[in-house]
């Protein structure tokens, strides 16, 4: 029996749907090519990509956690917090703790935190079996409030070079920490395709009873992602700390929106089981050259805020439509 | 077309006073039973009378309040599906267990995908997995289009094919089936049920067939269980019963094995 032609129609659109950020973001390269003057020249596209790093990381965690039909409202915190556990540790300022300590022994540090944080999260929501908007909304407060209670309320400033070489050294014209991004984009895009851990997020995400019924160890599994996402989250904090030179109470303020912004235009699902890293990174580039665009024509900020406000909602009145063509 | 039932049965599975309790409410009480090796039982009831539930507890997915349970004659808990797996038993659920965000192929093999390891990575054999599952359904003889349609745009009954894929390929010695034909059409019922003999002659499984319809349950069952409010109501071999007898145990005669209450 084949599907009938207003299934396949739908089929269509939906993959359309599905691919759609990718259409919005070349046509918005296109048009701010030719009006937006500024914008297409190297430097800037090196600015675009350096700005995409850090909400980019933390999508990738993001977009792990939404497939498995949960969220994590805690990421911003957790790279809040490593940011600022980084400079405390490694500053060369009064406010630090003075201890001037080794970047990357600071960055296994920051991992392990994350990966804690990741675990406490995990443990709420697996054992305690509290939603998990209502635990990482919790995390995201605490851990906030904590980064705070480090700075004093003022900012740590005054890192090494080695710890911010990474986000100073150029490969042609691009920073390393960009390549960063990039593998580990790559790294776990073919976990999420390509490996059983990957099939098994999908799978707890579409049917969370099948998978219980096939004998995959679904709290396992939910501690994992929950863990990966505290330790990118603390990756990409390490690395807003290395650009910064340092951190302030106000770290990374606001990234939550935009990551969630990136991860749903780019078509990941909020009710779980859909979702692909490509779509997430052209959601990443696109939220990175309008941020770039609306800076260059020298838009108030607040206005860009209610611009990336704007697009949240259309990322998610565009998924609700999605599920609409079911 | 039934086995005749002589004493030299292989007995693959036995209840014993199983029970199921939900706080106050008693599921399945006097559970008392044997599934012998190759054949095919029959479990009807009405609606709430406890079959789903004592599905269930075979395939591992609850536990019962009390009770026994022996396979091959060694006594078992299952504390999980997989657990009953390993003992080989293999169900086919009523709501099908099937992702909807996945391909067929993907849903054939949940739980047990194909991979292999390369610098200590798992990686997924996704070739090979399609081509199994090519394999399984064309034994199956409903058409799919394609292993990598996402199953959410299957019709009902490749749909079920999928879900029947499964205990074709690993079903060993005990398949549950929960409605299998629920959703179906006339022909594709036909096809199921030829499919459900054809395994059972080929592999020697023995097998539980969970179906409102009793002409079906006539069709290919050697024994029925009856299930009323909880208890078993009656064991007939098919060929020593009629349809209106079963019909009369499921509704309300009275229970072959009535506790006698002593005085």
């Amino acid at each position: 029996m084949d599907i009938s032609r207003s299934q396949q129609n739908n089929k269509i659109l939906r993959g359309i749907l599905n691919n759609v950020v990718w259409i919005i973001l070349i046509l918005f390269i296109v048009v701010c090519t030719f009006t937006v003057k500024g914008f297409s020249n190297p430097k800037n596209y090196a600015n675009i990509l350096d700005h995409s790093v850090f909400i980019g990381i933390l999508a990738i965690a993001e977009c792990f956690v939404l497939i498995t039909n949960h969220m994590d409202l805690s990421v911003e915190s957790i790279a809040a917090f490593s940011a600022i556990f980084s400079a405390w540790m490694c500053a060369q300022s009064p406010a630090a703790s003075g201890l001037m300590a080794n970047p990357f022994l600071t960055l296994m540090i920051v991992m392990i935190i994350g990966a804690l944080i990741g675990l406490i999260n995990g443990f709420f929501i697996v054992k305690l079996k509290i939603n998990a908007f209502l635990v990482t909304l919790s995390t995201y407060i605490i851990f906030r409030g904590l980064g705070v209670l480090l700075t004093g309320g003022k900012g740590i400033a005054g890192l090494s070079y080695s710890f911010r070489a990474i986000t100073l050294i150029r490969l042609f014209g691009i920073p390393l920490m960009v390549y960063l991004m990039i593998i580990l984009y790559i790294v776990f895009y073919f976990v999420l395709e390509h490996t059983p851990f990957g099939r098994h997020i999908f799978i707890i995400g579409g049917n969370e009873t099948a998978a219980y019924n096939f004998g995959i160890n679904i709290n396992k599994l939910i501690y994992q992602v929950f863990i990966l996402s505290g330790v990118l989250s603390a990756i990409a904090g390490w690395l807003i700390a290395a650009k910064s030179n340092g951190a302030a109470a106000s770290i990374a303020n606001g990234y939550l929106f935009d990551v969630i912004a990136a991860v749903v235009i780019g078509g990941v699902s909020l009710s779980g089981g859909f979702g692909s890293l490509i779509g997430v990174f052209a959601g990443v580039l696109l939220l990175a050259v309008i941020s770039n665009t609306l800076n260059i024509l020298a838009i108030s900020p607040f206005m860009t805020q209610v611009i990336r406000g704007l697009f949240v909602l259309f990322a998610i009145v565009l998924d609700s439509f999605k599920k609409l063509l079911k | 077309m039934s086995i005749g039932y002589s004493d030299n049965k292989i007995e693959i599975l036995k209840l014993v006073d199983i029970e199921k309790n939900y706080g106050s409410v008693q599921a399945l009480k006097n559970i008392n039973c044997e599934i012998y090796k190759n054949e095919i039982v029959g479990l009807v009831g009405d609606n709430g009378a406890g079959k789903t539930t004592l599905i269930k507890i075979i395939a591992g997915n609850i536990s019962p309040s009390a009770g026994k349970l022996f396979l091959n004659g060694k006594e078992i808990t299952f504390r999980s599906p997989m657990e009953a797996k390993k003992y080989g038993i293999e169900t086919v659920y009523q709501d099908l267990s099937l992702c909807e965000n996945l391909d067929s192929a993907a849903n054939l093999f949940i739980g047990r995908e194909i991979y292999k390891k390369f610098l200590g990575i798992n990686i997924l054999q996704k070739r090979e997995m399609e081509k199994r599952a090519l394999q399984i359904m064309s034994k199956i003889g409903i058409n799919v289009p394609s292993m990598k349609e996402k199953v959410e745009y299957l019709s009902g009954g490749q749909r079920q094919s999928v879900a029947l894929g499964r205990f074709v390929e690993w079903g060993e010695n005990l398949i549950l089936l929960d409605e299998p034909t629920a959703a179906l059409g006339v022909q594709e019922t036909k096809k199921v049920l030829d499919l459900v003999l054809k395994v059972r002659k080929e592999k020697l499984v023995s097998m539980i067939l969970i179906s409102h319809n009793l002409q079906q349950i006539f069709e290919i069952v050697d024994r029925i269980i009856v299930l009323r409010h909880g208890e078993i109501a009656g064991i007939k071999i098919k060929n020593e019963t009629n349809p209106d007898e079963i019909v009369s145990l499921i509704t309300g005669a009275d229970l072959i094995n009535k506790p006698v209450v002593g005085l």
